[in-house]
């Protein structure tokens, strides 16, 4: 059997990968067992330690969030946290151990689509609603910053969240902005518009509800694309 | 104020404001209220959401002048789940309440003070029949844009001709002409821009109604009188495409198809397209024509329809969604339509009478 024994605790340093045939227990509000199997073992800087399987881009088959200890013997590491709850891996062979520092995250960014509609919507705000005009992209609220803010035809300020696909929880961050940037005697009140290239019923509903407008949006068309349409002007 | 009326005339006026008033969530929730004014014993029902006011005019009894402003919605759905007779309506600056037979409302108000001031009627009156006008914008409306991203499109072209008044609307896929002739109620080379959706509002309202419409133009807005009813819209400030230029002077290719026949193949054929975007193809053969709608995950759809066919043999693919309305919208047993090639602009028209064409553009492909 392979080593490894890399003793107590993680915390800060490298990220650790270990493919090795092992069996997981989980021992807490509930039990689990992983029989014996070949599985990925993440030791991930901050300490957490998860055990994922090869299929699929999922969430791990068990895992221990921070804060936790990780006791990493040859034969067997065990993690337990504040609360009493044990996972315990027991290693049968490992096949590969590495560490590799990953550096700083820089967070979730929007993917390339939702980005560029948030480019081209910024620069023709009129594709929304007619009248409304820029005042700023990424707009900073003390939870985050909002897409686009805007002026209509009126002057009242408008918030935008702009998705790919329109889905509640867009809907409901949206809400959450509204409420910050309405704290702001500047920007009182402050119309809300969820604007995405689909957007479920659902999530119209919501909106609705909650009196903001939707606006579904053409992204070829914004892009200036051929969409395949013929047009008689 | 207070009064008391029927419940179905008090129905009918809050249901036809209402049509007018700001849906849930706008900037100004008062817009959503409806304003109910007495003046003797007449009650006028206003709703308004700034771009479209409609008012109606009732007689009512026990009637005390004063002006509420009342949720729209609610009290159109309070009267309306009335049991049928007489009901009592009296407000004060803080309630509004609807009494008839054991059932009690109370509903509270919006102040008076934060109704917008309604815009005034202004032009020198002319009139149109109501039976002309209606069948017009029947025709015409189905062709504007309902998207706000291009305004212009979303309004239909008032414009003076020689013999009358033309109505033109176009979304950029299709343009729809009526021409009403014998109409002289605008100045010439007059041209207005009016929202489709308020004349399809006054489509509704022409539907129960004969005689004459009133019609004044503004210069900012235009009035139309029913009756009761008045009806005023914001006009569309804009340039209006240049329609006339679209339309071909001569076509090579002419179909001539029963009316019916035709909609009721399309209509089938429709079934397997998946979405409104789904092309139905049109083989034009001096022996007929076949239509074929091809769904690739759902199959395939054809159907033959006698018809008439001068012209060189081809296939040109249409939105079907389209094609549907422009014959529609067409009179007669028979429609004619005209084309150039399969990717240039067809012309949907009746085969009797030149007041009504449908150009239409075809949808390429492969």
């Amino acid at each position: 059997m392979a080593e490894p024994d890399r003793s107590v605790q993680q915390n800060g340093g490298p990220m650790r990968l270990v493919i090795a045939t092992c069996t997981v227990d989980y021992a807490g509000r509930l039990s689990a067992h992983l029989p014996l199997a070949k599985r990925l073992l993440m030791v991930k800087a901050d300490g957490s330690v998860s055990v994922h399987s090869d299929g699929q881009a999922y969430k791990p088959l068990n895992w221990m969030s921070i804060p936790c200890e990780l006791r990493a013997g040859p034969d067997q590491w065990v993690v337990t946290n504040p609360k009493g709850e044990t996972l315990t891996i027991s290693i049968e062979v490992v096949h590969l151990d590495i560490e590799h520092e990953m550096g700083d995250e820089p967070g979730l960014r929007k993917d390339g689509v939702e980005a560029h509609l948030q480019e081209l919507l910024a620069a023709r705000p009129e594709a929304i609603a007619a009248g409304l005009k820029l005042v700023r992209r990424e707009y900073p609220t003390d939870i985050g910053p909002v897409d686009l803010l805007c002026r209509d035809a009126e002057g009242r300020a408008v918030a935008i969240e702009i998705k790919r696909r329109g889905e509640i929880d867009g809907v409901e961050q949206l809400v959450r902005y509204l409420e910050r940037l309405d704290l702001d005697g500047r920007l009182r009140p402050v119309r809300g518009v969820f604007v995405a290239q689909v957007i479920k019923p659902q999530a119209q509903v919501l909106a609705a509800a909650r009196g903001i407008g939707c606006v579904e949006v053409d992204y070829d068309e914004l892009r200036g694309l051929d969409t395949g349409r013929l047009t008689l002007f | 104020m207070k009064f008391r009326c029927e419940r179905d005339v008090l129905v009918e006026a809050l249901g036809t404001a209402g049509r007018a008033t700001a849906g849930r969530g706008g900037a100004l929730p008062v817009l959503g209220g409806i304003r109910l004014s007495m003046t003797g014993d007449g009650l006028e029902v206003t709703g308004t959401d700034l771009d479209l006011t409609i008012s109606v005019q009732a007689t009512v009894a026990g009637g005390t002048d004063g002006v509420v402003i009342a949720p729209g919605r609610l009290i159109t759905d309070i009267v309306r789940a009335l049991e049928p007779g007489a009901v009592s309506l009296e407000a004060d600056d803080e309630e509004l309440r609807i009494a008839s037979g054991r059932s009690h409302f109370a509903v509270r108000t919006h102040p008076t003070g934060d109704f917008p001031r309604l815009p005034t009627p202004s032009g020198d009156v002319v009139t149109l029949p109501v039976d002309g006008l209606a069948e017009s914008l029947r025709q015409v409306t189905r062709a504007a844009s309902s998207e706000d991203s291009r305004p212009i499109l979303t309004g239909v072209l008032l414009s003076a001709e020689d013999d009358g008044l033309r109505l033109v609307a176009t979304d950029s896929y299709r343009l729809a002409v009526r021409d009403l002739r014998g109409a002289g109620v605008l100045a010439e080379g007059q041209k207005v821009l009016v929202p489709s959706r308020a004349l399809n509002e006054l489509q509704r309202l022409l539907g129960s109604a004969d005689g004459e419409v009133a019609l004044r133009l503004g210069t900012h807005d235009v009035t139309f009188s029913i009756g009761p009813v008045t009806l005023i819209s914001r006009l569309i400030e804009g340039e209006f495409p240049n329609y006339r230029a679209l339309i071909p002077a001569n076509y090579p290719n002419r179909l001539i198809v029963g009316r019916d026949a035709l909609l009721d193949a399309v209509r089938r054929v429709k079934l397997l397209a998946r979405d409104a975007t789904t092309p139905v193809r049109i083989a034009l053969r001096p022996t007929g024509i076949e239509l074929t709608v091809i769904t690739t995950d759902w199959g395939t759809a054809t159907e033959d329809v006698d018809a008439k066919y001068e012209g060189a043999e081809m296939t040109v693919a249409f939105n079907p969604n389209y094609l549907i309305e422009g014959v529609e919208a067409i009179n007669g047993d028979e429609v004619a339509l005209d084309t150039l090639d399969a990717l240039k602009p067809a012309t949907l028209r009746p085969t009797e009478g030149d007041e009504y064409l449908y150009l239409l553009m075809p949808v390429r492909v492969s």
